[in-house]
C-alpha cells in the first residue's frame, strides 16, 4: 500500500499556515456558503465549510483541532439556519476528528485520496444530520439521497480546485 | 490516570465536544402533547443570542458583497447601456397612465369591499404598507430554506409579517435583527401557509418537502385537482392576506403514509431560487396609504378628462341625430309618435269572424230575462251595438260557455235537430250583413 500508507522511512509532513489564514478561509467559507445560494440557487450542492474542515484537519494531523474546528464551523452553520444549534455541529466534528485521524495514517499530498476522503466524509456528514435529526431528536425530518450524493459530488469537485489554493497558504518547515 | 488521558485525549475531547453539543440539542427540542418532539417556534434567549453573533458576523460582508454587485450592475445601467432608454421612457409614461386608470377602478372595488364588509362585520385583510428589502444570503444548508434580507427591526419589521415578490408569495419572517431579518421560504419543510385552489376551491396546508419543492399536504384524493390549477393563499393562517399568487398544480401524488390522501407538489410562481428584492408587508390594515390617495387623485382626474371628452361626443352624436330624418310625425303629439308609442306593444290577437253566425256565435246569446227572442230582436240586437260590435271581449267567456248555457237560457225553445239549420240562424246573421268590417286582428284597438 504505497499509495494508502505514510511512508514509514520518513516523518509525516505537518504543514503551518498562517494565524490569518486560519481566521480568514473557514470565514471566507461560511460567508460564500451563506451567499453563493443566492447566484446558484436549487444547484447549491456544496458545503464549503466542510471541505476547508477537511483540508485543516488532513493537513494539521491533529484530531483535536479538526474536531474543534468542525464543531466551530457546524455550530456556526447552525445558527445561520433555522435548525436547532448542535445538528450540523455534530456531523461535522465528527467529520473533522475522523479527517484528522485518517491524514495521520495516510498520504494526503495524493489528490485521489483527498478526493475520496472528501466524498466519504461528505456522506458521513450528511448522514449525521439525518440521524441527529431523525433518530436522536425525533424530529419530521425528510432528506433525499440525491440531494446528498450531489452535495459529495459537488465537494469533491471544489476540493479539486481549492486543495491546491489552500497548499499555497502553507508555511513549510 | 495521566497516560489514560494522554492516551486518549483525542478521543475525549470528541466525545466531550459530542455531549455538550448533544445537551444543547436536548434543551432546544421539546416534546409536543401528540408525543412528537418539534423545536420551540422561538428561539430562548441564549440559541438567540448565538444566532445574533452568527448574523452580526456574516450579514456585514455579505451585505458589501450584495451592495458591490448591486453598484456594478447600476454601473452598467445608468452608464453603459442608455440605448433606447428615451423610447422605453415615453412607453412607461403611457402604461403609468394606463395602470393608473386601472388602478382607480381596483381601488373603487377595494373600497366597496370595504365597505361590504364593515357590513359583513368581517375584516380581510389587504396589503396596504410594504417594505422593499434585498435578499443578501442564505443559511447555506440545503436542508434550511431561510435566507437573510438587509432590513430588521430598524425598518418596522417584525416576526411572522409575510413576505411575497410581484410574482408571489416567498416566506415569512422568522427572526429579526436590528439591521437584518430570516425570512423562512415556502418550501422549507417546517413552513405552513393556507392555500386554496383556484378552480377546485380546495384548501390545504403548504409546506417544502426533502427536494425543497413546496407541496399541499393532508388533503383528500380528488380527481378534479389538474396540472396547471393556480393555487392562491387562502387568507386563514393570519400571515398572508388572501388571494396572492402560490404557484401552479406541478403534480399530484399519492401519501406515502395514508393511500386516501394526496400531495399536490406545487410550481411556485415566485423564484425562490434566484431572490433579489423582496416585498415585506408590514401593514395589512384596512386603511389607504398618502400614496394611494395621491394616486387615486391622479387616476380621478385621469377620468375627469376622459368623461369630459365622452361627454362632448355624446353631444355631438344627438346634434348628428336631429339633422337626419326620422320617424317623428310633427303632426301626431309626442305621446303618439310612432317611435315612442308603447302602449300597446304586443297587440291582442282576436279570432276571427264567425262566417255563420248562429245562436252560439259570441254576443249573439239571447238575454235569459227577455224570454225566447222575438223576431224582432235582430233590430234590438242591432240598435244596441255594445252586443254585437264587441265580440272580441265577449268571446273568451262566452265561446266555451256558450254551448252549455245555452239550452239553459232557452228552456222553451225547440233544439235544432242535427245537421239542419235554425230559422233563427238567417235572422241573427242579417244584422250582422249591416255592421261595418271589423278586423279580425283587432285593429280598432
Amino acid at each position: 500500500m504505497p499509495l494508502l500508507a505514510a511512508d514509514t522511512r520518513r516523518e509525516p509532513q505537518t504543514r503551518r499556515y498562517p494565524m490569518l489564514a486560519y481566521a480568514l478561509v473557514p470565514l471566507a467559507a461560511l460567508i460564500l456558503q451563506a451567499w453563493l445560494p443566492q447566484l446558484t440557487g436549487r444547484y447549491s450542492w456544496f458545503d464549503l465549510p466542510l471541505v476547508v474542515t477537511v483540508y485543516f484537519a488532513l493537513d494539521r494531523r491533529s484530531p483535536i483541532q479538526g474536531t474543534f474546528m468542525g464543531a466551530a464551523m457546524g455550530l456556526f452553520e447552525d445558527a445561520l439556519s433555522h435548525h436547532a444549534i448542535g445538528v450540523n455541529g455534530v456531523a461535522k466534528t465528527v467529520a473533522g476528528f475522523l479527517a484528522a485521524s485518517v491524514g495521520v495514517r495516510v498520504d494526503v499530498e495524493n489528490h485521489t485520496i483527498r478526493l475520496a476522503l472528501n466524498f466519504l466524509l461528505s456522506l458521513v456528514s450528511s448522514s449525521l444530520v439525518v440521524f441527529v435529526s431523525r433518530f436522536l431528536l425525533g424530529l419530521d425530518y425528510e432528506w433525499s439521497w440525491f440531494t446528498v450524493l450531489f452535495t459529495a459530488l459537488g465537494n469533491s469537485l471544489i476540493a479539486l480546485v481549492l486543495f491546491p489554493l489552500l497548499d499555497r497558504l502553507a508555511v513549510r518547515d | 490516570m495521566e497516560p489514560f488521558f494522554l492516551r486518549y485525549r483525542n478521543l475525549l475531547v470528541l466525545l466531550a465536544l459530542l455531549l455538550a453539543q448533544i445537551i444543547g440539542l436536548a434543551v432546544q427540542v421539546r416534546r409536543t402533547g401528540d408525543g412528537r418532539s418539534s423545536l420551540d417556534a422561538g428561539d430562548s434567549a441564549g440559541v438567540r443570542l448565538v444566532r445574533l453573533w452568527a448574523n452580526a458576523l456574516v450579514s456585514p460582508p455579505e451585505k458589501l458583497i450584495h451592495a458591490f454587485g448591486l453598484g456594478a450592475e447600476h454601473l452598467w445601467q445608468n452608464y453603459l447601456d442608455l440605448r433606447d432608454v428615451r423610447s422605453q421612457n415615453q412607453e412607461l409614461q403611457k402604461t403609468i397612465d394606463r395602470l393608473r386608470l386601472e388602478q382607480a377602478a381596483l381601488l373603487e372595488d377595494a373600497k366597496q369591499g370595504e365597505r361590504l364588509q364593515a357590513l359583513d362585520s368581517f375584516q380581510e385583510k389587504y396589503i396596504y404598507k410594504t417594505v422593499a428589502a434585498q435578499a443578501i444570503g442564505s443559511s447555506g444548508s440545503e436542508q434550511s430554506h431561510v435566507f437573510y434580507i438587509d432590513k430588521g427591526s430598524a425598518d418596522g419589521l417584525d416576526r411572522d409579517m409575510a413576505v411575497i415578490t410581484a410574482d408571489g408569495i416567498v416566506g415569512k419572517i422568522r427572526d429579526v435583527f436590528p439591521r437584518s431579518a430570516q425570512v423562512l421560504a415556502i418550501n422549507d419543510q417546517s413552513s405552513g401557509a393556507g392555500v386554496i385552489l383556484e378552480t377546485t376551491r380546495i384548501r390545504g396546508i403548504l409546506r417544502g418537502n426533502a427536494n425543497g419543492q413546496p407541496q399541499i399536504v393532508d388533503i383528500l384524493a380528488d380527481k378534479r385537482i389538474q396540472k396547471g390549477e393556480v393555487v392562491l393563499t387562502a387568507g386563514g393562517d393570519q400571515i398572508f392576506p388572501r388571494g396572492l399568487p402560490v404557484g401552479v398544480v406541478d403534480r399530484v401524488v399519492t401519501d406515502p403514509e395514508r393511500d386516501s390522501f394526496i400531495d399536490v407538489l406545487i410550481t411556485p410562481a415566485a423564484h425562490l431560487d434566484r431572490l433579489d428584492e423582496v416585498l415585506v408587508i408590514t401593514s395589512t390594515q384596512p386603511r389607504f396609504s398618502p400614496q394611494d390617495q395621491q394616486d387615486m387623485a391622479a387616476s380621478e382626474a385621469l377620468k375627469g378628462d376622459e368623461a369630459a371628452a365622452i361627454k362632448e361626443q355624446k353631444k355631438a352624436s344627438e346634434v348628428m341625430a336631429e339633422r337626419l330624418p326620422g320617424l317623428i310625425d310633427p303632426n301626431l303629439p309626442p305621446d303618439q309618435q310612432p317611435l315612442h308609442d308603447s302602449s300597446n306593444p304586443v297587440p291582442v290577437a282576436h279570432p276571427p269572424q264567425a262566417l255563420h253566425p248562429d245562436r252560439f256565435t259570441p254576443g249573439n246569446a239571447p238575454d235569459p230575462a227577455a224570454g225566447e227572442v222575438p223576431p224582432a230582436a235582430p233590430d234590438a240586437a242591432q240598435a244596441n251595438p255594445s252586443s254585437g260590435s264587441q265580440p272580441g271581449r265577449q268571446e273568451p267567456a262566452a265561446a266555451p260557455g256558450g254551448p252549455h248555457t245555452a239550452p239553459a237560457s232557452q228552456p222553451a225553445s225547440k233544439p235544432a235537430p242535427p245537421g239542419k239549420p235554425t230559422t233563427a240562424a238567417p235572422r241573427n246573421n242579417q244584422p250582422q250583413k249591416n255592421q261595418p268590417p271589423k278586423n279580425p286582428q283587432g285593429g280598432n284597438n
